[in-house]
């Protein structure tokens, strides 16, 4: 083929690709109220994986922000004084190179009286009930398992006259990471569902829309239209509907969490984080609005798939 | 321009639509095709156009023979095609310019081309300022020249037409039919079923005749001139 040839075949390409286009625009718009409560059933499906989503990302945020869960709180005998506090503490920041930090029964007590409310009530004590205290950091875990560190040092304090009791955040902290492994799982489980969901709403709508345009099709090849020029509309179409149900997922969701931030904040506030909850970002909602279109487009042509075998084998659409 | 060889189409009930008819349309011809209703003109046309495919024989369609396993073909057969339907076969939802724009859209023409054309075509068939209306605002017979505007447009090299004056009243009828010879005169090949035997005499030319699936005569245009003397 000639060089013009193939730039007037490529022209008549696009103007057809245009004229599709177009008509499934104008297809969406006819049907308003249908398409909407089709967008309506395609925003819900794909908002709850997302919601889901940001939440795991969230919490797996908070885990690699805080390095100081692996701290150990170590309560040391009543009666200890202050020397044998600070000796033990020497200790261990010379052996065991981890940070000490000693919190002395009054201190204690002011930092409970601040945080507790009970401050009346602690009054009504003769003389200071709390113990000693010192916050064991292991040495910087960059790179490192913090796990180990934390395991040794426990294992080191727990062996310690001194010592009446060990109190490990860590364990707490391999718990959520197990947790988060699971919700993790949970999401992606979620997703495939929920994609499976979008692509059979979407290949349903675009199947009745196909058998609503029958005779519309009939026509078109009647006059010598090809399966492209027949299936590209409603492709198209599926394309819109994943991609309005994305955008509106990702309405919901923002709305959703501009309804939970404060609270959700206020909460992640009373456990000493200053945390600011993350959104998708600029990647996530694009990722999200092309796996909307894509996921369309797929329902889309699964559908118009059958009809156009029909077409090609019979020449004509008989029955839908 | 189209052949048939010892064409039969049986259906799936076991009736015949066509038995073993044969005859050849040379390109530029103009024929007309009679025959009672049921006689398988319908049918015939239908196998032109691929929506049909013959049981036992075969046809051609500007060198390329029609069967099964050329399906796939029948959308480069059709644009070659212009059919007007008894029934019209528009699109209610479309706009008459719409309708009659339809396969040169499929063809992937220019807007400014296709605005000519289907002017053009429209003005051919005396519907110009038109274009706006709907299909169903229209009388039958304006109906029918919206169908003929949209099965012309493209120019094709064929023009099938099946009962094309059945909603014309004589006048319109002689003025559609002169609208035949004159794209006929212009190279299209023309084959028309129609049981108008006093127009179809009028225009003398070549008739073919069926007869319960049979193809029973193949009068030429001379033969009809020497009958009428």
């Amino acid at each position: 083929m000639s060089a013009a040839g193939l730039r007037r075949k490529s022209r008549a390409w696009t103007r057809r690709q245009l004229y599709s286009f177009f008509s499934s625009l104008g297809t969406l718009l006819n049907h308003r109220v249908g398409t909407l409560m089709t967008v309506l059933v395609l925003g819900i499906a794909m908002a709850l994986p997302l919601g889901l989503y940001v939440t795991v990302k969230n919490l797996r945020a908070i885990d690699l922000q805080q390095n100081d869960w692996g701290t150990i709180t170590v309560f040391l005998r009543s009666g200890m004084q202050q020397q044998e506090a600070a000796a033990l503490a020497d200790l261990i920041n010379r052996d065991l190179r981890a940070t000490v930090v000693t919190v002395s029964p009054v201190e204690g007590m002011e930092q409970f009286r601040a945080a507790s409310g009970f401050g009346r009530a602690l009054e009504m004590f003769d003389e200071n009930p709390l113990p000693w205290v010192l916050l064991v950091t292991p040495a910087s875990t960059e790179g490192g398992d913090l796990g180990a560190a934390v395991t040794e040092l426990d294992g080191w304090l727990q062996q310690r006259d001194e010592v009446e009791l060990v109190q490990v955040d860590f364990k707490w902290l391999q718990r959520l990471a197990g947790l988060l492994e699971l919700g993790q799982a949970f999401v992606l489980l979620l997703t495939v569902l929920f994609s499976l969901a979008v692509i059979v709403v979407v290949s349903n709508t675009i199947r009745l829309d196909v058998a609503s345009r029958a005779e519309e099709i009939q026509v078109l090849s009647l006059v010598g239209a090809g399966n492209g020029f027949i299936r590209q509309p409603f492709l198209y179409s599926g394309f819109w509907y994943g991609l309005l149900g994305a955008l509106l997922s990702l309405l919901l969701f923002n709305l959703c969490l501009y309804y939970l931030r404060q609270p959700l904040e206020r909460l992640l506030d009373a456990y000493g984080n200053t945390f600011v909850v993350q959104n998708l970002g600029m990647e996530g909602v694009l990722a999200i609005l092309a796996a909307g279109g894509l996921l369309g487009l797929l329902g889309a042509w699964a559908a118009v798939h059958r009809y156009l075998r029909q077409l090609r084998e019979h020449g004509t659409l008989g029955k839908l | 321009m189209i052949t048939f060889e010892h064409v039969t189409k049986r259906f799936q009930s076991g009736s015949y639509a066509l038995r073993d008819v044969s005859f050849q349309l040379n390109a530029g011809e103009m024929v007309f095709l009679t025959g009672h209703s049921g006689a398988g003109k319908s049918t015939l046309l239908r196998l032109i156009l691929m929506l049909e495919t013959a049981t036992r024989g075969q046809v051609q369609v500007n060198g390329r023979s029609l069967g099964k396993t050329s399906m796939r073909y029948a959308p480069q057969v059709r644009r070659q095609i212009g059919m007007i339907f008894q029934d019209h076969k528009l699109l209610s939802d479309k706009t008459v310019f719409d309708n009659v724009a339809l396969p040169l859209m499929i063809a992937g023409m220019r807007y400014v081309e296709i605005r000519k054309k289907v002017r053009a075509a429209l003005d051919k068939v005396g519907l110009l300022g038109k274009e706006k209306s709907w299909p169903l605002m229209l009388s039958g017979g304006e109906q029918q020249r919206v169908g003929i505007a949209r099965a012309i447009v493209g120019m094709p090299p064929i023009l099938l037409a099946d009962e094309p004056t059945g909603n014309l009243d004589p006048d319109l009828s002689r003025e559609l039919f002169g609208l035949f010879r004159q794209l006929n005169a212009q190279g299209v090949t023309v084959l028309i079923a129609s049981h108008d035997l006093a127009l179809i005499r009028s225009m003398g030319c070549r008739v073919l005749v069926l007869s319960k699936g049979s193809l029973v005569d193949d009068i030429s245009a001379a033969e009809l001139a020497g009958s009428a003397a």
